[in-house]
């Protein structure tokens, strides 16, 4: 009921100010929801309340500064008014979605006012002021100022209005207002209540002040922030809605324009002139209004009699990109217009220079017509953009008098007379278009036909790029001539060309292979002066494209020579992300080459991490520790190579995997009693470690588990199950098929393994031999005789194996000199008590002196003494002199640590 | 409870047969054949200075998740039970496997503690399931002395405190002699038995593997030592900082009287004391009942091995002669 009431009261409050009567009887719905909703308190239902709490929360913000400011304002204390003023400033930009929807609160209309009263009483009183400290008198006269400045800014109107009737807020202050419970009829009214509602707002003068400066500014934004904009959006929209339809004609204007706010506007002029002084951020005004105009007028490009020659076109050409990068530019219009400019220039006649140069402008438009750096061009703009390339392109190749280059000045530009200069880098054009193609084919799904389609466009790309290299052969400079080689050479290095793989035979050499030119390419650049960055890039590129071809010796010794190993992680990322494909790359061909250690070597670092996906750059990994921020996913998206460079993760770790295993199997089998096991690969002993963890171990399925379940075999020497558990008809499709001539790496896999199981079997069961006969092995191991000798000759003289041959007989003696495990274990119990004897002794060095501590002697004595016991025991077991030499040893190492501690304990 | 404080400490354990048939039983069952460890309650009555054991319950087995399990409930709940059944149930002890007779360790101190504390006359029975299918049945009964328990008790395990209770590894636990008994009826029925059951293979403790044994028993052993030798550099770390400490004090107090002696030459007032202790905190030493611990566990592994290695010794020898006669017949 009250709530009727005061909505009624609240009207006729404002009747005063107001002057239509149609507009009177619409307000009460609308205005007070607009002004003063936001003081609804508790007997409004939940529900209402859920929906204003942003709004409260922001009022209550700035309620409380606002108490606060009274507070400073009682003690004067202008340095925290002024702190407070600016603080609510802030709330109130905060709030002003909410001060968009529900009107400028009272409140805070009503504390400007305040503070405005308060900060002229102030200045009056000037004995005050000479009174106050320095800093608070400053605090004051900068209050002062930017106070007046936010109100004539911002809410010049509301807090004259409130001049006007003061009263009426405070006497509605605690009142309930009503809810909106007619937003249907709002709706309706919408245009019709909300314009009029604010009759001293300013949105009237806007429109008119608009309307004969430029009908065609399609953007107001800029006049609207100036001095209105935080006052209410709904008024804006307005006005746009208006520009929109066409609704904006002279009477509605003239309706308003009588209402008598010419007044205030001639005080608003005043300021807003001022500002225009000011400050700066206007100067938009003008720049805008010189692209915009253009756009509007397009169809008549130019006059109908003007003359059209060079000088004219190419004022209009830079009228036309002096509205570039501007924001109420429309790019797409612009190369509409460029295109226009220069089909015009051609009727005419105006020369090549012109049409080059306009050819670049508008390749440049289209580069520029994506704002956003992370998304890719459209298809049909990426085509047209591929064909003004070329017809560029061969404009230049077809007329070598066309100089074109960034190093001419626009002033040196020479559009019409013979040795034509035009400024503009094609080579620029050109590394952004490979750009832009890179960045196609990332936002593409790999697996989709688009992908198919895009990755059709390389052929153009390429060749492109080879006119283009062939163009600069003759023209360019050194520079360029290495900028162009270096993408050739991006493009040409990934890709396989069966023609260059030698099968062994001494057919002749083939001309025109990849080979052939990535060798050209990559020497000019080795020789000339390049950037070193290049030049990296080139070795990469180079090693790449030979280990891709099983060039294994050249590969590795480019790798060795280039010394990039060393150096390599202080160049730039993309060239980090190189080299990691260039190692991964060597490593693959150094195990189709059957130089397992070296495929080792090469894979350890990139599989050793588990994150190989991330360092070759194909794709994104959850980052568990530190969840990166969005600018640095999208840094690292940009850098993923497209889909059809990648390299197979999954051949990657199974390469990786069965040289492990060829490498570690048998260097554990050699090493199980050592005391402290070194591992080749730790990646490995992990995934053993998991398998063993599994409560129930099935047969294998995925790549990892055949591998496993191979090295278990390797381990007791079954050299068939492992082999059939690494080729087989799951491992051939899912890894072998994908190399080049899967057959020979099978073959050569076979072999390895045969060897391998044979050194595993050697070292493991060794000590349950007397000897050994060399044709049995060969028979168990299905190898040649020759090559089993020369494995047991190997490990003889590592002195892996302690043995002999017999020649005649053709077997090995084994010389049971190892000592057993019992017997090692024994040892390494020896070793460990020496150190703890040692450091006990080291105790007393320390205690010495200090307290007496008799108890210590009798344990020192003690625990000597029950090794010695324990090595009693051992000897009767068979295990003589190491532990007699042991004692022996063992005094004599304390005797020495004993004088090494005596010296040390001095130095303490 | 003052008048069983007087009494004469236990002597020996008498176990029943129940009792070790059960902790058999249950270890083998819930033990995971002696890897796991298993744990029960031992019930019986002090009779003059034996400690008669006459049965037993195991502690059951419950996850992480089941948190809301109450054990000494359930031991209670148990315990009534029993009495309604009109059994012992006079909580004696606790039993508890081991594995490779690791089983010196801190848990099992603080328990026994605990146990001794509330129960004077309690004791903990060690299995080793290991042992027992090698052929040898091994429960050992252990308590822990009274120094220890006063040691125990003042829970200050500093090398001072060590040093003042004479405190040893050897000092800490002392082992009670286990009797087992049966009654009449049982002997009887076993003697059936074993006149029925004639082929049965009693010979497993002829067994000659010897060396994977002693291998495992080696590993523990060593295990043991590294664990004792980190302990050591910890505490000579902490004699090292302590010395350097004492020094800095000291060259703080040589300074403090010379400068006091110049001023009383010039006839100032000396300096003001000052807290010793608040510029040179006095250093927390680790304490020491690790070490003790694992040079006890050593001391029990040294135990173990020598025994082994005396029996195999034996069965070796016997085998030897055993294949001369072969030989020569």
């Amino acid at each position: 009921m009250s709530r009727f009431f005061k909505a009624g009261s609240d009207s006729e409050s404002e009747t005063e100010s107001s002057e239509d009567d149609e507009i009177i009887q619409q307000r009460p719905s609308a205005a007070p929801v607009q002004s003063r909703t936001f003081q609804f308190s508790d007997d409004e239902d939940d529900s209402r309340r859920i929906v204003r709490s942003a709004k409260d929360k922001r009022f209550d913000e700035m309620t409380n500064i606002i108490q606060q400011m009274k507070n400073h304002k009682q003690i004067k204390d202008m340095a925290n008014v002024l702190n407070d003023f600016e603080a609510l400033i802030k709330a109130a930009d905060k709030a002003k979605k909410v001060i968009q929807e529900e009107g400028v609160p009272r409140f805070f209309i009503r504390c400007l006012f305040d503070l405005e009263e308060y900060a002229n009483e102030c200045w009056e009183d000037k004995e005050w002021r000479k009174s106050i400290s320095k800093n608070n008198s400053k605090s004051f006269t900068s209050l002062r100022q930017k106070l007046k400045k936010y109100i004539r800014e911002k809410y010049e109107k509301e807090v004259n209005d409130y001049k006007e009737n003061p009263d009426q807020g405070d006497d509605d202050k605690r009142d309930e207002t009503p809810a909106p419970q007619d937003e249907e009829s709002e709706d309706e009214v919408d245009t019709s209540v909300k314009a009029p509602v604010k009759p001293k707002l300013p949105a009237p003068p806007v429109i008119k002040k608009q309307l004969p400066k430029s009908m065609d500014d399609d953007d107001d934004d800029d006049d609207d922030i100036d001095w209105d904009s935080s006052d209410d959006s709904v008024e804006s929209d307005i006005d746009d809605e208006q520009f929109d339809t066409g609704k904006l004609t002279a009477e509605y204007f003239l309706k308003k324009s009588d209402s008598g706010t010419s007044k205030k506007e001639k005080k608003r002029k005043e300021p807003k002139q001022m500002k225009l002084e000011e400050t700066d951020e206007e100067g938009d005004w003008e720049e805008v209004k010189g692209g915009a105009p253009l756009i509007m007028e397009r169809p008549k490009m130019f006059g109908k009699d003007q003359e059209i020659n060079v000088d004219a076109v190419l004022k209009k050409l830079y009228e036309i990109t002096s509205a570039r990068g501007k924001k109420g530019t429309d790019r797409n219009e612009q190369i509409e217009l460029l295109k226009e400019l220069r089909e015009i220039a051609e009727t005419n006649n105006l020369g090549l220079g012109i049409d080059v140069k306009l050819y670049f402008n508008i390749i440049g438009a289209i580069f520029d017509y994506n704002p956003n750096t992370l998304t890719s061009m459209r298809n049909d703009v990426w085509e047209s953009c591929l064909s003004y390339l070329q017809t560029l392109l061969n404009i230049l190749i077809d007329h070598p008098e066309v100089n074109v280059g960034e190093h001419i000045k626009e002033d040196d530009e020479n559009l019409t007379e013979a040795p034509l200069y035009v400024r503009g880098c094609f080579l620029t054009l050109v590394e952004k278009m490979d750009e832009e193609f890179t960045k196609m084919l990332q936002s593409c799904d790999a697996h989709s036909t688009e992908y198919v389609e895009r990755l059709q466009d390389e052929r153009q790309v390429c060749d492109i790029l080879e006119k283009t290299l062939r163009y600069l052969e003759i023209k360019g400079t050194t520079l360029e001539i290495s900028r162009i080689y270096l993408k050739r050479i991006e493009h040409l290095y990934y890709k396989f060309d069966t023609s260059c793989v030698y099968t062994g035979d001494n057919e002749p050499k083939k001309e025109g292979t990849s080979e052939q030119t990535m060798d050209k390419l990559c020497k000019f650049l080795y020789t000339s002066e390049t950037p070193d960055r290049l030049r990296t890039r080139a070795i990469l590129c180079h090693i790449y494209h030979h280990a891709l071809h099983n060039r294994w010796f050249q590969a590795r010794d480019l790798m060795l020579m280039s010394h990039l190993q060393d150096n390599i992680g202080h160049s730039d990322i993309p060239t980090q992300l190189l080299y990691n494909r260039t190692l991964v790359q060597l490593g693959l061909c150094a195990f189709r080459q059957g130089n397992i250690r070296d495929a080792h070597n090469a894979l350890v670092d990139i599989q050793s991490s588990n994150r190989a996906k991330e360092l070759l750059a194909q794709g994104l990994l959850p980052n568990r520790q530190n969840e990166r921020t969005p600018e640095q996913e999208k840094i690292e998206k940009r850098r993923l190579f497209p889909y059809h460079m990648h390299i197979n993760l999954e051949l990657l770790e199974c390469v990786y995997l069965v040289s492990a295993m060829l490498l570690e199997i048998p260097f554990m089998a050699a090493h199980e009693m050592d005391v402290r096991r070194r591992m080749i690969s730790k990646n490995f002993h992990h995934v053993m470690k998991m398998s063993e963890r599994q409560t129930l171990i099935g047969p294998p399925e995925s790549m990892r588990e055949h591998v496993v379940a191979a090295s278990k075999s390797m381990k007791t020497g079954d050299w068939k199950a492992c082999k059939n558990f690494i080729i087989n008809d799951k491992m051939n499709a899912k890894v072998w098929d994908l190399f080049f001539q899967p057959d020979k790496v099978r073959d050569m896999i076979t072999v390895k393994i045969q060897e391998e199981s044979l050194r595993t079997y050697l070292f493991t069961y060794s000590n349950v031999y007397d000897t050994l006969s060399l044709h049995t092995l060969a028979e168990m191991f299905e190898l040649d005789m020759s090559v089993v000798h020369r494995i047991i000759s190997k490990m003889i003289i590592n002195e892996e194996l302690m043995a002999s041959l017999a020649e005649p007989t053709q077997t090995v003696i084994m010389h049971r000199t190892e000592p057993s495990r019992l017997q090692s274990l024994a040892l390494q119990l020896s070793d460990k008590f020496l150190t703890l004897v040692e450091n006990n002794e080291r105790i007393l060095e320390v205690k010495q002196g200090i307290y007496p501590f008799q108890n210590k002697r009798d344990r020192n004595d003690r625990q000597p003494g029950t090794s010695a016991a324990f090595q009693h025991h051992t000897q009767g077991e068979g295990y003589g002199p190491p532990t007699s030499k042991s004692v022996t040893n063992n005094q004599h190492w304390n005797r020495r640590n004993n004088k090494n501690y005596s010296r040390e304990s001095r130095n303490y | 409870m003052a008048t069983r404080k007087q009494r004469a400490p236990v002597q020996y354990v008498q176990l029943d047969g129940l009792v070790v048939l059960k902790l058999i039983k249950h270890c083998q069952e819930e033990g995971a054949g002696g890897t796991d460890l298993v744990q029960g309650v031992l019930l019986g009555l002090v009779v003059d200075n034996r400690l008669e054991i006459t049965n037993c319950f195991p502690f059951p087995r419950h996850s992480e998740d089941q948190e809301d399990f109450n054990e000494v409930q359930y031991q209670m709940e148990m315990m009534r039970n029993l009495r309604h059944v009109n059994i012992d149930h006079l909580h004696v002890g606790w039993y508890q496997s081991t594995y490779f007779g690791t089983f010196i360790n801190r848990p099992l101190i603080d328990s026994q503690y605990n146990y001794q504390d509330s129960i004077e006359e309690s004791v903990v029975l060690i299995y080793d399931p290991l042992k027992t299918t090698q052929g040898f049945l091994s429960v050992k009964a252990y308590r822990l002395t009274p120094a220890m328990m006063k040691f125990h008790s003042e829970n200050d395990f500093t090398t001072e405190n060590i040093t003042k209770h004479g405190m040893t590894f050897d000092k800490m636990f002392e082992e009670i002699p286990v009797v087992t008994k049966n009654s009449h009826l049982v002997n009887s029925l076993l003697c059936n038995l074993e006149e029925k059951d004639k082929e049965a293979d009693k010979f497993n403790f002829l067994d000659l593997a010897t060396s994977s044994m002693l291998q495992k028993n080696l590993r523990q052993l060593m295990e043991c030592v590294d664990a004792t030798t980190m302990d050591i550099n910890k505490y000579l770390n902490c004699q090292r900082q302590i010395m350097r400490q004492q020094q800095a004090k000291q060259q703080y107090l040589q300074k403090r009287q010379q400068d006091n002696a110049m001023r009383a030459q010039r006839g100032e007032p000396p300096l003001p004391e000052e807290d010793l202790n608040k510029l040179f905190k006095p250093l927390q030493s680790p304490p020491r009942l690790d070490c003790l611990l694992y040079s006890g566990q050593i001391d029990n592994y040294c135990q173990q091995i020598s025994s082994f290695s005396t029996q195999s010794l034996g069965k070796l020898f016997m085998a030897e002669s055993l294949q001369n006669d072969g030989q020569s017949n």
